[in-house]
């Protein structure tokens, strides 16, 4: 189909190629904002994840009930959600058109970090859908009810180990939740935490761990095979479409939702707070949204206003009393798990090694030197470029982009050109590293919609 | 087969061949471009796609990803600067090809090989599936940590010339890997209070800043006197000879990276790790690693495509997905109402195996694609030396901000770029640092979840026969390095 290529020129069938492949980024490109005011919502989360889902679905019901509505999606992952919400709280300070995605994960992640900030930092606005958990075991597995299993779990706490999503996650806090319920220490449960739903999903299936929690939507398939059997979920009641017992038949009282839900940034007035929660609730009672609700296997949780403010009080109350007796009880060794190899095991062994042969091998390479010895010059060329290296993460955020990719070109065609200051040849350096860098920024932030400063 | 020879007639439908080809090379051009990867994408393009044919939409999807899988090698050969985690292995030597003049021939064995490791990995696919499986069932905390231990002791070949500095590097790389929140316990470890640190440090962030950052603050130390880069020497095609030494890696890296992308722990870092150090083993001039040998560019980006082939089985017959794109590409199916698992074939069997053609199909367009690109590709070349360099520096902090888009990443390339133009100035290998990176905290967290599982029962790596196989072949590879270990004079000047 195509010619065979020559070195001297592009064959003109490729020079299509690309050019389709540009137009294919371009038709990509989300629409860039040209409503008055463009509605901003935040994911603290990378894209795919449930908080990423959360934030496009809403993207594009607004954009099919509101007309001319211009919304972006912008993703801070990082750290159970809390550097998104300190960015969020601080830099969004007021604006009444910015919104973050958050959950009962990001409750826990505030404690569990350390972070400086808290969902008592932000504005409410609005809790919008939730996943009913569920607790399996391999189809093969003696366990036939969730009381046989609780049974067990009581008798030997150790003995049965707990497969779920990352420690301080939803599937952590429900089954601890579920050990003090039983009248066991939180502390005592053999949690296996895996990263993410699926991995966990694998030592389910292959009988790595005697149980597996995880959202009800991750194992449905397999459920559906029977593969795993649904011992509980941790909804209040039954559930339409579910095949399974709740948690309070179990006799096990507590139910837990992996809940998803907005905030507006602090210092709104309560005008403003008002109007975005009642764009919202537009939102949550339009067709599209309950249609995206069922695509996505989300229970509508919606609720709004002071009762979610109560709920979210509540929530975290209960996130903290647990964790604080966690943390209470991680003082006695005695009432830890027995580990022999603890988190700091490693990194404390390493510390020490890396400093012991660097060491010998720093005393090795001053007696033998294995590279030939820089020159005067070499080393001003490599401190200058290291020095405009480490400047470009200042100046990035403040003068954007252009300006600070420019200087680190020029730097650094300097730095290799190493034959001092040249003035003519910096000035093109510098042309060169503005065009570069202007070519990149278009393709980036308005072919990829992926902004830069 | 008959199921397949239907998918065929679903991928050959015109409407969805140019899906697949619209897939194909948007995922080149993402896979080319810095720190966009194919899940950033195919997360970008979901709600787009809302109204699509499911089919359609799930063929431009695998599109995308075998597509990006093609273009991830060009900025790691030409640049120095790995994309995303999966290339980081093809710079060491891909990109001392491109110093070479050998640049195009990097670029077509990369190419032909991803060919070659797509089709076989997916023909793999179609026959395979419910067998890989059950063996990746069979795979628990005690087997993974087993099978760290067989990559440790392969590797640590690759710990080049200087062994004592080759130490460092590795000690260094594992330190970094404890960086951030522990997995398993949720404490956070070495972050001295820096909420930035919390999430770790990236490897792909480390990899652009020890190669591309680090090597070009090297060159710069070194003076224009130092050799110029050559754009091309002889043909710009692979050699008669360079043909015969990458046949074997294509097949040996096709035959590492299946299996272990089918493995829920997945990544495709592993994989090409392996078939890098197994080549190495196999070479018949080792010495050349390191300075530009085409089987340590050949037999990793076979690997790399054959784990791509490979995370497809876990996705398409669990619902499980081990990578980041596989976790997209299962939200996609989720939108469309489908669940994929052990019932997606039984009910859909027109979309599963239409995606699977499509992937056949996608290969061939994939090569067909790239190979008129190598030509383009090493004219960047010949750029004045000067400015090629600034350039690698602006495309290595945009590929290293995309990546989470936070300055913090910038502060941390620096940082490493600087560490690994110190270690190039004492004479110490820079690759033990990624190995380390890589490996370390996989293994550390599946001895640990091994051992919790286990109540503490240290017994359980030698009771379970697989893990005990496993650690067998360690320990035989580990004494057999030991007793045929001869004085490598590798270093260079």
């Amino acid at each position: 189909m195509l010619p065979s290529p020559t070195r001297t020129a592009l064959p003109p069938t490729c020079t299509r190629v690309i050019l389709r492949g540009v137009l294919a980024i371009l038709l990509v490109a989300p629409i860039i904002a040209q409503a008055s005011a463009p509605l901003m919502i935040v994911a603290p989360a990378a894209p795919g994840g449930g908080w990423d889902q959360t934030a496009r679905v809403m993207q594009r019901v607004l954009a099919a009930t509101e007309p001319g509505a211009s919304v972006q999606v912008d993703n801070v992952p990082g750290a159970a959600g809390t550097i998104g919400l300190s960015r969020f709280v601080q830099s969004e300070r007021g604006n009444p058109a910015a919104l973050l995605v958050t959950g009962l994960v990001m409750v826990s992640g505030v404690i569990t970090n350390g972070s400086a900030f808290s969902l008592a930092d932000a504005t409410p606005i609005a809790r919008l859908t939730g996943e009913t958990e569920v607790i399996v075991v391999p189809a093969a597995s003696p366990y036939q009810s969730m009381p046989a299993l609780a049974e067990a779990f009581k008798a030997n706490p150790g003995a049965v180990a707990w497969g779920g999503g990352s420690a301080g996650g939803t599937d952590d806090l429900l089954v601890r939740l579920m050990a003090e319920q039983l009248g066991l220490p939180a502390s005592r449960v053999n949690y296996i935490a895996f990263a993410g739903g699926g991995a966990a999903l694998a030592a389910v299936l292959g009988g790595q761990v005697t149980a597996a929690v995880s959202g009800y939507g991750e194992f449905a398939g397999q459920i559906a095979a029977g593969q795993l059997r649904a011992l509980a979920i941790s909804a209040p009641a039954r559930t339409p479409g579910i095949d399974a017992p709740t948690l309070r038949e179990a006799g096990i009282a507590l139910d837990l939702s992996n809940w998803r839900a907005v905030v507006a940034p602090p210092g709104l007035s309560d005008a403003e707070r008002d109007a975005l929660t009642a764009r919202i609730t537009r939102m949550a009672g339009s067709a599209a949204w309950q249609q995206a609700l069922a695509q996505n296997g989300w229970d509508d949780l919606f609720l709004a206003g002071a009762d979610f403010r109560r709920f979210l009080l509540a929530e975290q109350a209960r996130v903290e009393g647990l964790l604080q007796r966690l943390a209470a009880s991680d003082t006695t060794p005695a009432a830890r798990a027995t580990r022999s190899i603890t988190p700091t095991t490693l990194p404390g062994a390493l510390l020490i090694l890396l400093a012991a042969v660097s060491m010998v091998f720093a005393i090795g390479s001053i007696t033998n030197r294995p590279t030939a010895p820089m020159s005067g010059a070499g080393w001003r060329s490599a401190v200058t470029l290291g020095a405009a290296l480490l400047v470009q993460p200042l100046l990035f955020p403040v003068a954007g982009f252009i300006v600070s990719s420019t200087l680190v070109f020029a730097a650094g065609a300097h730095a290799l050109r190493g034959r001092g200051w040249q003035p003519a040849r910096s000035l093109t350096d510098v042309a060169m590293g503005l065009a570069f860098a202007g070519l990149l920024y278009v393709i980036f932030s308005r072919g990829l919609g992926v902004s830069l400063p | 087969m008959s199921d397949l020879w239907q998918g065929f007639a679903v991928a050959l439908e015109p409407l969805n061949l140019l899906w697949a080809l619209a897939g194909v090379t948007l995922g080149t051009a993402v896979g080319v471009l810095p720190g966009i990867g194919p899940a950033l994408t195919v997360a970008l393009l979901l709600p787009v796609t809302y109204g699509l044919d499911p089919t359609a939409a799930l063929i431009m999807f695998a599109g995308i990803y075998y597509g990006a899988m093609y273009g991830g090698s060009t900025t790691s050969i030409l640049l120095n600067t790995p994309g995303e985690s999966a290339t980081i292995v093809t710079a060491l030597d891909g990109h001392q090809m491109a110093r070479n003049g050998r640049a195009g021939a990097a670029l077509a064995t990369a190419a032909v090989g991803s060919f070659v490791a797509g089709t076989l990995a997916t023909l793999a696919l179609s026959l395979t599936a419910p067998i890989m499986v059950r063996l990746a069932l069979a795979f628990g905390s005690a087997e993974y940590f087993a099978l760290m231990a067989v990559a440790f002791v392969t590797v640590t070949t690759v710990l080049g010339g200087s062994r004592l500095g080759g130490w460092v590097s590795l000690l260094l790389g594992l330190t970094l890997g404890c960086v951030g929140i522990d997995a398993l316990s949720g404490e956070a470890r070495l972050t001295f209070g820096i909420p930035y640190l919390l999430d770790g440090i990236d490897p792909v962030i480390v990899a652009i800043g020890l190669f591309a950052i680090g090597e070009t603050l090297w060159v710069a130390s070194r003076g224009p006197e130092l050799e110029e880069i050559l754009p091309v020497k002889g043909s710009l095609w692979m050699t008669a000879d360079e043909w015969a030494r990458s046949w074997r890696p294509w097949l040996r890296g096709t035959a590492i990276g299946f299996p272990l992308g089918a493995l829920p722990a997945g990544g495709a870092e592993l994989p090409t790790l392996l078939s890098y150090a197994v080549e190495k083993r196999l070479a018949r001039r080792p010495e050349e690693f390191g300075h530009g040998a085409i089987e340590g560019v050949a037999g990793p980006e076979a690997a790399n495509n054959a784990s791509a082939a490979g995370t497809l089985v876990p996705l398409l017959t669990l619902g499980l997905p081990t990578s980041a794109t596989a976790a997209v590409l299962l939200a996609a199916f989720q939108q469309f109402g489908l669940q994929p698992g052990p019932l997606l074939f039984d009910h859909e069997p027109r979309l599963v195996w239409g995606v699977i053609a499509s992937l056949y199909v996608g290969n061939l367009m994939l090569l067909v694609l790239n190979l008129p690109l190598v030509g383009l590709w090493v004219k960047l070349l010949s750029i004045p030396r000067p400015w090629l360099y600034g350039g690698i520096l602006v495309v290595a902090s945009l590929g290293a901000y995309s990546v989470h888009r936070s300055a913090g990443d910038l502060v941390l390339l620096a940082a490493i770029g600087i560490i690994g133009f110190g270690l190039r100035v004492v004479g110490a290998p820079v690759a033990p640092v990624m190995i380390g990176l890589i490996l370390g905290p996989a293994a550390e967290q599946h001895l640990r979840r091994a051992l919790s599982i286990s109540q503490d029962d240290w017994s359980v790596f030698v009771t379970r026969p697989l893990s005990a196989t496993l650690l067998a072949v360690a320990a035989v590879m580990l004494l057999w390095g030991l007793s045929r270990r001869e004085p490598t004079a590798t270093i260079k000047g």
